[in-house]
């Protein structure tokens, strides 16, 4: 079992009607709220986590982006990549990943990630995600060509790694008549790619088929069970057989010494997570286009409920999130494993509002107790 | 076109019929009778016949099309974007047989008509733009209906209260929601950005020849009356009409005041202008 520490870095000093005056932390919630003190002090504290997960043997520390919002701070998620850089020596450091849907100019992400993969002495890993459908309204791009910027910028990135000649590559969103990387990547043929899978067949079909690393995102755990399946299935029709660790279940997690303890402290930080940080309504997640008609159709018969209707106990039963003493929370975790078939586990441990030594504390636990009942497996 | 329904063309029981383009087939209403009006219908409404469209077909011969991708149309690979809409309705006059038709567009489709006018002047009879979008005004944004809720959508188009609640059914079934989906994907496609403007048209409005009929809702809370203030002040004689205590809703919340005004205006030009088939 390999083991990622992952943040969001969300900012938690929301206003204290925050659940009456708005309907989101996303893309319209002013930035009047964001204290300048408190937030560089944010920046600063949570860059402390990530290097702290690594000295407790993390074999991964993944930042993500995300745009105009609370829920999390890192806009560019390269720019966080290169201050753990050389700050650490021997976890990856994971980009969870660059939102190529919204890029204007995806030629800029290969030459980060390249950048990034010398920085690192070839510990960087390359997440791409399409982006969340409030940043399609933040960055002004069509969220009805999400897919296909998508696709052409993966393509153009992995060829700008790969090629060792000068190409110009013409697609239908981008145009560029040079393409002639400096740097390369250290890498060979270039940095592990993770794709995050959120139930769409395409997309699954697509990680698989390029023997890349799919990442499971919030979902009920006989959700992720299927499309995790999916996963191996499309991997066999294409004659790979993926090694363990290229599923990954990501998922929020608390450690404390007892059970009661762990669920007494863990609620309110799961409640901020669910019902402040994703908050958000379809008008925010699925603007027009960003879903196929076929994908859209699946979301509206799933019934999944919206995670403000869904309480801590369903939150806990059905896999959305994990807490309790070491040992609870490396049974669960192992009986997932048992259901799942994973052989990555991407923990989120900052929840919502959790204090840092309230994160510290319950990192430091899953670190000595729980890592190791779980090392060995699968 | 292809149609076996030929002698249905009275008044009140509009023909279906479709049109075939490489990329997939074209949905279109034909109602009544007299010189021909084609109307564009606005993000809402595609693939219906409302009372307005019959207002208009006891007079003309009323061919209600819908855009590519919205209600019964297939989207079209080829119109990805405003200038293929352009070309796009170059061809469906052609192929309807349309001399010069009179052109009727309602928001959305107000910002093609406009754009149609624009790039072939003489291919209309006479223009009416109904609280149409297309102009870009920093000082008067058009409100951002891909982020409101079904409700506020509601509000926002409806002047009436009462009208504004009953825009929605209680409890929609699933394929009310993809369909609404859908078209909502079909605008999106033309319009995300620019936001529901082309930065160039106000500099080409001066090409419109037809006679022109500006016409805008008194409480039009999606696009600012001053837009319409704006069309009426760059194209060439064009007339700027309100009508009371309705929302940019228009013709769906007040049929009979809208039917009225664009007939009386349509019926008063349409010898001069040579709108015929």
């Amino acid at each position: 079992m390999k083991f990622v520490y992952f943040h969001l870095m969300p900012y938690p000093y929301l206003p204290d009607d925050f659940d009456e005056a708005y309907p989101s932390p996303s893309l319209t919630f002013p930035n009047k709220h964001f204290d300048r003190e408190l937030g560089n002090k944010l920046y600063h504290r949570y860059l402390d986590e990530l290097e702290y997960a690594e000295q407790l043997g993390f074999d991964g520390i993944a930042v993500n982006e995300h745009h105009q919002s609370a829920y999390g701070l890192m806009p560019s998620p390269n720019i966080m990549a290169a201050a753990l850089a050389r700050r650490t020596e021997r976890a990856q450091i994971m980009v969870l990943g660059n939102a190529i849907g919204i890029r204007g100019n995806p030629l800029r992400v290969a030459e980060e990630i390249a950048m990034l993969d010398h920085l690192t002495n070839g510990r960087v890993v390359s997440g791409f995600v399409r982006g969340i459908g409030w940043e399609y309204f933040a960055h002004s791009v069509n969220p009805t060509r999400s897919r296909d910027r998508f696709n052409e910028a993966h393509d153009l990135i992995i060829k700008a790694w790969t090629s060792d000649e000068m190409f110009q590559w013409i697609s239908p969103n981008y145009e560029y008549r040079y393409v002639n990387l400096w740097p390369r990547p250290l890498q060979r043929p270039h940095p592990p790619i993770y794709i995050p899978g959120a139930g769409s067949s395409e997309t699954i079909k697509f990680v698989a088929e390029r023997d890349y690393t799919l990442m499971s995102v919030y979902a009920p755990s006989r959700v992720i069970g299927r499309w995790f399946d999916g996963y191996r299935q499309a991997a066999a029709a294409a004659g790979n057989t993926p090694d363990p660790e290229k599923i990954a279940f990501s998922v929020p997690i608390y450690v404390a010494d007892t059970d009661e303890r762990a669920h007494r402290e863990a609620r309110q930080h799961v409640d901020w997570l669910f019902r402040k940080g994703l908050k958000q309504g379809p008008e925010l997640v699925f603007p027009p286009g960003y879903m196929s008609p076929s994908s859209m159709r699946g979301v509206l018969m799933s019934g999944a409920k919206p995670f403000a209707a869904t309480s801590y106990e369903e939150l806990l039963a059905e896999g959305y999130v994990v807490v309790g003493s070491p040992s609870t929370v490396a049974d669960r975790l192992g009986q997932l494993q048992g259901e799942l078939g994973f052989g990555q586990i991407i923990g989120l441990f900052a929840l919502g509002d959790m204090p840092h030594e309230r994160t510290i504390g319950s990192m430091e636990l899953f670190a000595a107790e729980v890592m190791p009942a779980l090392r060995s497996v699968p | 076109v292809t149609s076996d329904a030929a002698d249905a063309r009275a008044v009140g029981t509009p023909v279906e019929e479709h049109l075939d383009f490489p990329g997939g087939r074209i949905h279109l209403f034909r109602g009544g009778a007299g010189a021909p009006v084609l109307f564009l219908h606005a993000a809402g409404g595609a693939g219906t016949w409302p009372e307005f469209n019959e207002l208009l077909a006891r007079r003309f011969e009323v061919f209600a099309p819908d855009h590519p991708g919205f209600g019964k149309s297939d989207e079209l690979p080829e119109v990805e974007a405003m200038d293929d809409l352009v070309y796009h309705y170059l061809d469906v006059i052609e192929r309807l047989g349309l001399d010069r038709p009179h052109v009727v567009g309602g928001s959305f489709g107000g910002w093609i008509a406009a754009e149609l006018a624009v790039a072939a002047p003489h291919a209309i009879g006479s223009l009416v733009l109904l609280g149409a979008a297309g102009l870009r005004l920093p000082d008067h944004p058009v409100a951002d209906l891909f982020l409101m809720t079904p409700q506020q959508l509601g509000t926002t188009l409806y002047h009436d209260p009462v009208k504004a609640a009953a825009f929605l059914p209680a409890d929609p079934d699933l394929d009310t929601v993809l369909a609404a989906y859908g078209d909502a994907t079909a605008l999106a496609r033309f319009c995300w950005t620019p936001f529901l403007s082309n930065p160039k048209l106000a500099r080409r409005l001066r090409r419109i020849t037809a006679p022109t009929l500006v016409t805008w809702s008194s409480d039009d809370r999606l696009i600012p009356i001053a837009h319409g203030r704006r069309y009426a002040e760059l194209i060439p004689n064009a007339t700027f009409t309100v009508v009371e205590d309705c929302g940019h809703a228009m013709y769906f919340e007040r049929p009979a005041e809208f039917g009225k005004i664009v007939v009386d205006f349509l019926a008063a030009g349409a010898e001069p202008n040579g709108a015929s088939r």
